[in-house]
């Protein structure tokens, strides 16, 4: 009885062995001639636009969209035990989890009511 | 159960000593990489290996949860924080927060007593070890008995802390418009109530010698269409003629006629 | 029916699966991929295909069977391009997490029940975790990285856009994906995928479940970036997205993420919901049969990806996150809620009479539980039904009846509502236009 996390890392190795070995390949077997505008950002044929250092800035929404993801993560990760366990932990269990769900759904209204929501 | 403890596998050992070095590795490239991204990604394969610590002593929740919640969704965030304000090394370096040293040794002082805590109550064999609870009741509900019964209000608690979280981002994040812009659904309804351009505008030219978006394409009578190059390549003056093009390509064609004739 | 046999901590028993197996089995798990990636590939192009009245590839090998693998070979062959302002490292790492973290979650899928493999007896599973599922979540949260820091190494802006925009799609629709597999948890008590086959011996989990595999169905569609959802690649607007500046071996490799996370999610989607590797109407699963039954019902989430593939357009990018934020999400906790009470009413916490009705036990508080579940969704429609008609009424132009098809030059037809002006009337009018203007 090995553990069983094991086999896991077995097929982790399988399959970046094999990602890694086509990689490697094709960096050997693959014709190399160098081009410079091949080298250049592809921008649909026009001269590329210079690029800010450190890469530019990218819309402040994808923030808010990620701090959202966290809160929502979190809570699920508190459902997943409660509801492996559910008919262990009785009634009790059920108020305390839709008193949580409640006052995460208030952040949710809230959020929701404040514009957070919306794409543009 | 002090035993349980005590007695620690060949597998884990080597895995521990192959693992360890990386971990303290990447945490070591977290404070020296130059490039914000290499420091985050480093953060983030010292969060893996914490959590496949965890799993190798047979917390099988918490090692997931710790990939899942930090590695997944805490890491991500940093990755955008940093894509976001664009940091390198040439930033500055000042320290906007008054007295954050002070408050960061003090934070450490707690975790310590904290950890000692910890060890001490295993190696003293006060707490039951995690093998013999795996075995009688099960991972996850043994875990989930915690969350709900012992520790009940900290994780109601828990809830407060997410609200707080919500307001946060959206008083940091949220970007308050003055006016209503137009969205994307406003835009379409627009054009088609407009009638014009239902299929969106023309795309640039392609050409036997040239494609590029630069290049505007011809309409079918043959003149230049000035839609199908974007406003800004226009306004910067960056757009070019697609006559040259075309005289390449005639000449081309008349070649093949002449050959065709002879 | 096969027999289920327990492991330790509520796990599959492996005590007869020697290590040496264990790699057998993986290297069947990895050749069993390799091989479906290959032949999905051409079944979506042959579907595709036929869909839009085209044969599809057809030359290498019979029925074109060997496309895809002269595909990956061509791509072997082809220059492996790096822009100049990439970093070098983070470029080449991105496509190898990608194609590496693909292959990990189908460890815990259970392909099959106990099969006899050289002498010894064994599910036919490469693991079980007290946390399977959880670690497919984990896994997948992982597999982000590759497109992130494609995206980001690239050093170029279609990419950059590209990646962020399948990073915010995907860690949306991750949570609608964890929420509806929290229903299911509730109905098996356990998270080893084993146990969860297990717990649909007499039903399976898409009828009790229902609207969780909607919403899971959706989400899977959705993680995948798949067509309608498949925003980070839109052609028309940000070229190939994240793996724009990508060719050669390592734009494969994220080509065979992208197929290999589509059947890890329609497996889960299987083990989940459809049974695992159980047979419907009690035909034979035992041994080797599971493993024909879990492809079988594979290939089918496999048919429907094409088929919405093959019939929907791409959707707006609005549209797409209202959908998952404002709608998945909230109903879902909603119904993981109902799911909650519906559990505790079946185990009698709330007390109460027991029915007899057509010869079966019913707790009264079991069906109070429905009622008021089935009555709160019925209001809720009628009034949201309500609403989206009024301002629907309120939205619509006012549309002439009778329209001239003539008008504007060229002949079109009626919008809804409207009639056409008769052929004769519309000459008279015409002519009366004419009479006007010559007077």
């Amino acid at each position: 009885m090995t553990n069983p996390y094991v086999p896991l890392l077995i097929l982790l190795a399988l399959g970046f062995g094999f990602a890694a070995l086509s990689v490697g390949t094709s960096l050997v077997v693959g014709p190399k001639r160098y081009n410079r505008a091949k080298a250049e950002a592809y921008e649909c044929g026009i001269q590329p636009t210079p690029r800010a250092q450190g890469g530019g800035r990218v819309p402040i929404k994808y923030f808010l969209t990620a701090m959202l993801f966290i809160i929502f993560d979190v809570e699920s990760v508190f459902l997943y035990p409660f509801a492996v366990a559910f008919n262990q932990l009785g009634l009790f269990a059920l108020v305390e989890m839709v008193l949580f769900i409640i006052t995460v759904f208030v952040a949710y209204a809230y959020v929701w009511k404040r514009g957070g929501l919306e794409w543009d | 159960m002090g035993d349980a403890a005590v007695t620690i596998g060949t597998g884990e050992q080597v895995m521990f000593w192959i693992l360890a070095p990386i971990a303290v590795m990447a945490s070591l490239g977290l404070v020296f990489a130059r490039k914000a991204v290499h420091a985050a990604l480093g953060m983030a394969l010292t969060m893996i290996i914490l959590g496949v610590f965890y799993i190798a002593q047979g917390a099988d929740f918490l090692g997931v949860i710790q990939i899942f919640v930090y590695t997944g969704a805490v890491m991500m965030l940093f990755l955008f924080v940093i894509m976001l304000i664009g940091v390198d090394a040439s930033d500055s370096l000042i320290e906007t927060l008054k007295g954050q040293r002070w408050a960061a040794g003090l934070l450490v002082l707690g975790l310590g007593g904290i950890l000692v805590s910890a060890v001490g109550s295993v190696t003293y064999g006060l707490s039951d070890g995690v093998a013999q609870t795996n075995t009688s009741k099960g991972n996850v509900p043994a875990m989930a008995e915690l969350i709900f019964g012992r520790y009940v209000w900290v994780f109601e608690v828990t809830s407060a802390l997410l609200i707080t979280a919500a307001l946060g981002a959206m008083v940091l994040a949220h970007r308050e418009r003055l006016g209503k812009g137009p969205n994307q659904r406003e835009w379409s309804r627009r054009r088609f109530e407009k009638g014009e351009n239902l299929a969106g505008l023309p795309v640039p030219g392609v050409y036997a010698r040239h494609n590029a978006v630069d290049t505007p394409a011809l309409l079918p009578d043959g003149s230049i269409s000035e839609l199908s190059v974007s406003r800004v390549l226009s306004a910067r003056e960056q757009t070019r003629s697609p006559l040259a093009d075309l005289e390449a390509e005639d000449a081309i064609r008349a070649e093949i006629e002449s050959g065709s004739e002879r | 029916m096969t027999a289920f046999i327990a492991g330790p901590n509520g796990t599959a028993d492996f005590s007869d699966t020697p290590l040496w197996l264990s790699v057998v089995k993986a290297l069947f798990i990895f050749v069993y991929l390799l091989v479906s990636t290959l032949l999905v590939i051409w079944f979506e192009r042959r579907v595709i295909g036929r869909m839009q009245q085209r044969p599809g590839p057809n030359r290498n090998g019979p029925f074109g069977l060997l496309q895809t693998l002269a595909d990956g070979m061509k791509s072997m062959l082809k220059e492996d391009l790096k822009p100049a302002n990439a970093d070098s490292v983070v470029f080449t790492l991105a496509p190898l997490i990608t194609a590496t973290m693909c292959f990990v979650s189908f460890s815990i899928m259970p392909l099959a029940g106990d099969v006899t493999l050289f002498g010894h007896r064994t599910p036919l599973q490469l693991t079980d975790l007290p946390v399977a599922v959880l670690m497919v979540l984990a896994v997948a949260g992982v597999g982000i990285y590759g497109i992130v820091l494609a995206g980001w190494s690239s050093g170029s802006t279609y990419p950059l856009m590209g990646s962020l925009r399948a990073t915010a799609q995907m860690v949306s629709y991750e949570i609608a994906m964890g929420l509806s597999l929290v229903s299911v948890f509730l109905y098996s008590g356990s998270m080893a995928t084993s146990q969860i086959v297990q717990a649909q011996e007499s039903l399976w989990h898409f009828i009790p479940a229902c609207f969780a595999f909607f919403v899971y169905v959706v989400t899977m569609v959705g993680e995948t970036n798949r067509l309608p959802f498949d925003l980070a690649e839109g052609e028309g607007e940000i070229v190939g997205g994240y793996f724009t500046e990508y060719s050669g071996m390592r734009f494969a490799m994220f080509f065979l993420g992208e197929y290999i996370n589509m059947f890890t999610v329609a497996a889960l989607a299987t083990t989940m919901f459809l049974g695992g590797w159980q047979a419907p109407f009690g035909l034979p699963d035992n041994g080797w049969w599971g493993l024909l039954w879990f492809t079988a019902k594979l290939w089918f989430f496999m048919f429907v990806f094409v088929w919405l593939r093959g019939s929907l357009p791409r959707v707006r990018y609005d549209q797409f996150m209202r959908f998952g934020w404002k709608f998945l999400i909230p109903t879902t906790l909603l119904w993981v809620v109902a799911v909650a009470f519906y559990v505790a009413a079946k185990n009698n916490w709330f007390g109460g009479p027991i029915l007899q009705i057509a010869g079966r036990d019913y707790s009264l508080a079991v069906l109070i539980v429905i009622g008021v579940c089935a009555s709160l969704v019925i209001v809720a429609s009628w009034i949201l039904g309500d609403r989206a008609e009024r301002r629907a009424a309120e939205r619509l132009p006012q549309i002439p009846v009778e329209v001239d098809p003539f008008a504007g030059g060229y002949p079109v037809p009626p919008l809804p509502g409207q009639r056409l002006v008769e052929p004769g009337a519309a000459d008279d009018a015409y002519a009366a236009t004419k009479e006007v203007s010559r007077g």
